[in-house]
């Protein structure tokens, strides 16, 4: 009966009716419900309406498990406004506070393309009008029920402005049914459409190089048919301070963007690519490039820039010069201070030559370093910068060499030419003076190789992807650097006034000069454990003992006064004494020495050895990863460790933070680690990357002079 | 490039008018008239230590501060001897925030300020010269004049006045640092609030 279907009976005809209306209830039901979107909620301010806000969402049926969008709708009064995820010079961005049922789960607000607003005051700032989807990801349990509904609630909290500023919040909230298969919804085409206009997080589809000139970085953009429009919007971090972005067109197509902050800094370029406003996530960084078109697996957000080739051959000089500053380099200077004083008082021309000598030494070490790496390209060997340090058995060579100058200088021995008689001892000490001269050019030179400093990092890297014929003015040009000062202490001879004089002290000072050297020889021995342990140290210092006594034989024996028989012995004496102990102690001893593995981590920084297979499950899960490329013999290395990285305060951010800190120890020869090396176009170290947890595609890579404050900073950067 | 080379130009006279502070430098100098008639300068309060609140009493972020009591509480913590606190409202005549000596008299009792007094910056010229773009915006000045905190009031950006007894008062920590002849930790941070309207 119509009027009171609760009491109808199943054998009633008014039952059917019922059930036929029930039928058409349920379809109503369901009709509105997929129909209409949950109510909205409005901020009236003074009896107008500012914002509405309502959440809108992409499914009409959510399957458990499966992650759909949610969109919070704001629609705002003409003239007034609400903020971007980085607001600007002023305002707060929009927040939602979720309250989701058990097992729930909701991601950041993605954020559609702003617009920014110049205020009066130069004040500006980014934001929305007129009407904005804000996009969630919400991820449901896989233990839901279809069959079910869920209510998503939370509270959503802005600031609308117009010329003044009125806060607003409003409790939104959607019920959505659970099936067991997804339903796409009619709001999803507006979720979608809201989607084109979020970020994205790959390589914008044109070249954008970054450089820094003075405190801006500055990109250009070579447009491409059809690229419009260019804009950039800051992300800064923190309390990272920044400009407002200028895009300025040059002319010829290109537009350049410019912003005065400093590296790296997050933001988003948007640009109108036919016809559609699209943007893409980048870190404005200057660096080593490698363009769009070229790299397909480009791990850079924005391809930064290459130098241009006279800025690269000048870094290259004053790395070259900076080259003698080096804690490797230091102790040799005083060999070549010891040279330039015995030449002091000598006829000027000799002089120069001397100088010209010892730079001819740099040359000839540089110039044929960048001979064999040129082969080396040539031959498709993977090839890296300092890779001879990698070899054990050189270091012990240097090691020997090193020793035995550290001997002569003592007085054990004294170098003399054979044959050469003592009346023509100028030209003895001419002769002795050129091919010393030049033999010490070489050997500041080779000492120098594991001391990237910061000039070179950029200079080398930029050389490395070069033809052959840059990579050989490259190394002339450091090599000029580091000849630079000796060439003119020697030219203006004048100015070696102001060395001292020569005299008794000199003996005393050449004496003295030895323990620079044995202190080099230290350090050669601490590499020599890393890469051979105790034992190495062991059979290195037993040889050298051997070296030694030999050195004394000759020294002692040989004499300019003593008989060819005697000179014969002792030579005899000697080379037996150095080549047995070479045999014993390196053929059967330093050669089976092994370092031990797995080095306790001192610092309490839970370091994990790299792999780049351990590297890519860890990026795979999102986390944040933190890669310090390191080396044993690589003292700008150590000092950074010691200096900015093993400090309390980064090891607690790093813990706070779950960034999973990887040591890829490049002390021993790694194909691994030099690929990944080369990957971002570094061929040598140090060398330190952060990955924030889950942009594995935006990688921030940090200067080789670290401090503390670089290092928190970035790790900040990565949450 | 020309066209670059004059851009550049340009951007570096327009980034010459707004010219921003510098920690460690001495604070720009100024003359203004405060709400009784007054004329003040900044030189006028050497060998004090000086702090300098943008204000707008419109705009809800330094609503969050009065309305609850705490900008009073903390301007009356601060206010001695040796500290100067001094309120500067750099709107424009017809804009939010812009009140006649008058009603600011009125406005000032009322709310009861403890400030050591509410400065009238209408054409903009000092706020131009600190490059105040929020109200609250803070400054902090040591006796010798060099400006040793500039920024954000507290570390919490929002309205909610709630948050202020969990937040970090940088003015209250420079204060506390300098005073006891510290060096100010954090000298420089993001200021948050309603843009200053000029």
């Amino acid at each position: 009966m119509p009027g009171n279907p609760t009491f109808c009976y199943s054998a009633d005809p008014c039952y059917r009716r019922l059930m036929s209306k029930s039928w058409l209830a349920i379809l109503a039901v369901t009709i509105i419900l997929c129909g209409t979107p949950s109510a909205s909620v409005a901020q009236v301010v003074d009896g107008k309406t500012l914002v509405q806000a309502e959440l809108i969402s992409s499914a009409s049926a959510i399957a458990p498990g499966e992650t759909f969008y949610v969109g919070l709708k704001l629609t705002m009064a003409p003239g007034w406004h609400t903020y971007w995820e980085y607001s600007g010079d002023a305002g707060i961005p929009t927040k939602i506070k979720w309250d989701l049922p058990p097992g729930f789960g909701a991601g950041p607000i993605e954020w559609p393309i702003p617009k920014a607003k110049l205020e009066p005051g130069d004040i500006e700032v980014y934001g929305y009008s007129g009407e904005v989807v804000l996009l969630i990801a919400i991820q449901p349990p896989a233990d839901l029920t279809p069959g079910t509904e869920v209510t998503l609630r939370g509270v959503a909290s802005w600031l609308v402005c117009e010329e003044i500023c009125i806060p607003g919040s409003a409790k939104v909230e959607i019920t959505l049914p659970v099936a067991a298969t997804a339903v796409a919804s009619a709001a999803g085409k507006i979720i979608a459409d809201w989607q084109t206009r979020v970020p994205s997080a790959e390589p914008p589809p044109y070249n954008v190089t970054w450089s820094k000139s003075g405190d801006s970085l500055t990109a250009r953009v070579r447009s491409v048919a059809g690229v419009e429009n260019v804009r950039f919007f800051p992300l800064p971090s923190g309390n990272q301070s920044v400009g407002h972005p200028r895009v300025s067109g040059s002319g010829d197509g290109a537009s350049t963007i410019s912003v005065t902050a400093a590296s790296p800094l997050r933001g988003v370029i948007a640009a109108v690519v036919n016809g559609q406003d699209r943007s893409w996530l980048v870190v404005a960084e200057p660096g080593i490039a490698e363009t769009a078109e070229t790299s397909s697996d480009a791990s850079l957000g924005v391809i930064a820039t290459l130098p241009p080739l006279w800025q690269a051959l000048l870094f290259g000089f004053l790395g070259g010069i900076i080259l003698n500053l080096m804690p490797c380099v230091l102790p040799v200077i005083s060999l070549k201070v010891f040279g330039f004083i015995r030449q002091a008082g000598d006829d000027p021309r000799q002089i120069f030559l001397h100088g010209l000598a010892f730079s001819s030494g740099i040359f000839f070490w540089f110039l044929g370093l960048g001979a064999v790496i040129v082969a080396l390209k040539a031959s498709g060997t993977e090839v890296t910068w300092a890779f001879q340090f990698q070899n054990p058995m050189f270091i012990l060579v240097i090691a020997a060499v090193v020793f035995v100058f550290a001997l002569n200088l003592c007085g054990v021995f004294e170098l003399t030419l054979p044959g050469k008689a003592v009346g023509t001892m100028s030209d003895l000490s001419g002769k002795e003076g050129f091919s010393g001269s030049f033999f010490q050019g070489v050997f500041a030179t080779l000492l120098a190789t594991p001391c990237t400093g910061p000039f070179l990092g950029t200079a080398l890297g930029f050389a490395f992807s070069q033809p052959g014929g840059v990579v050989m003015a490259m190394f002339g040009s450091i090599a000029l650097g580091m000849a630079s000062p000796y060439l003119l202490l020697s030219a203006r001879p004048g100015w070696m006034k102001f060395l001292p004089k020569p005299g008794a002290w000199m003996e005393k000072l050449k004496q003295f000069m030895a323990f620079p050297l044995f202190a080099t020889l230290l350090w050669l021995l601490s590499i020599l454990g890393g890469q051979k342990g105790i034992d190495g140290i062991l059979w290195t210092a037993a040889f050298l003992l051997s070296l030694g006594l030999a050195v004394w034989i000759y020294g002692a024996f040989c004499g300019p006064l003593s008989s060819v028989r005697t000179r014969v012995l002792a030579i005899a004496c000697a080379l037996g004494v150095a080549l047995g102990g070479g045999w014993f102690f390196i053929g059967s001893g330093f050669l089976t020495a092994t370092a031990q593995s797995g080095a306790v981590s001192k610092d309490g920084i839970p370091w994990q050895p790299f792999s780049q297979a351990l590297v890519d499950e860890l990026l795979a899960e999102g986390k944040p990863v933190f890669i310090d490329f390191t080396a044993d013999w690589c003292i700008t290395c150590k000092f950074n460790e010691r200096t900015a990285i093993n400090t309390p305060a980064v090891r607690a951010l790093i813990a706070e933070l779950g960034v999973v800190p990887i040591k890829a120890d490049w002390t021993n020869s790694n194909p691994e680690i030099t690929a990944a090396l080369k990957a971002f176009g570094r061929v040598g170290v140090p060398f330190y990357v952060i990955y924030p947890a889950g942009r594995a595609n935006e990688p921030i890579t940090l200067p080789e002079l670290l401090t503390e404050s670089i290092v928190i900073e970035a790790l900040k950067m990565s949450r | 490039m020309k066209l670059h080379h004059v851009a550049t130009a340009l951007l570096f006279t327009a980034t010459m008018a707004i010219a921003s502070p510098e920690i460690g430098k001495p604070a720009p100098a100024f003359t203004l008239t405060d709400s009784n008639g007054k004329s003040h300068s900044l030189s006028d309060f050497k060998g004090k230590f000086v702090v300098l609140e943008w204000v707008n009493f419109g705009c809800p972020f330094v609503k969050k501060f009065y309305d609850s009591g705490e900008m009073q509480k903390l301007q009356a913590a601060h206010t001695g001897k040796d500290v100067v606190w001094l309120s500067i409202c750099s709107s424009a005549e017809g804009k939010q925030g812009h009140h006649t000596p008058a009603e600011l008299q009125a406005k000032l009792e009322s709310i009861g300020y403890k400030g050591t007094g509410y400065l009238i910056d209408a054409d903009g010229t000092v706020g131009k010269s600190y490059n105040a773009r929020t109200t609250p915006e803070m400054f902090v000045i040591n006796p010798e004049g060099v400006l040793i905190y500039k920024g954000a009031i507290d570390d919490k950006p929002s309205t909610d006045s709630a948050d202020i007894a969990s937040a970090r008062n940088f003015v209250a920590a420079a204060l506390g640092e300098a005073t006891s002849g510290q060096a100010v930790t954090t000298a420089e941070t993001k200021p948050y609030g309603c843009s200053v309207k000029y």
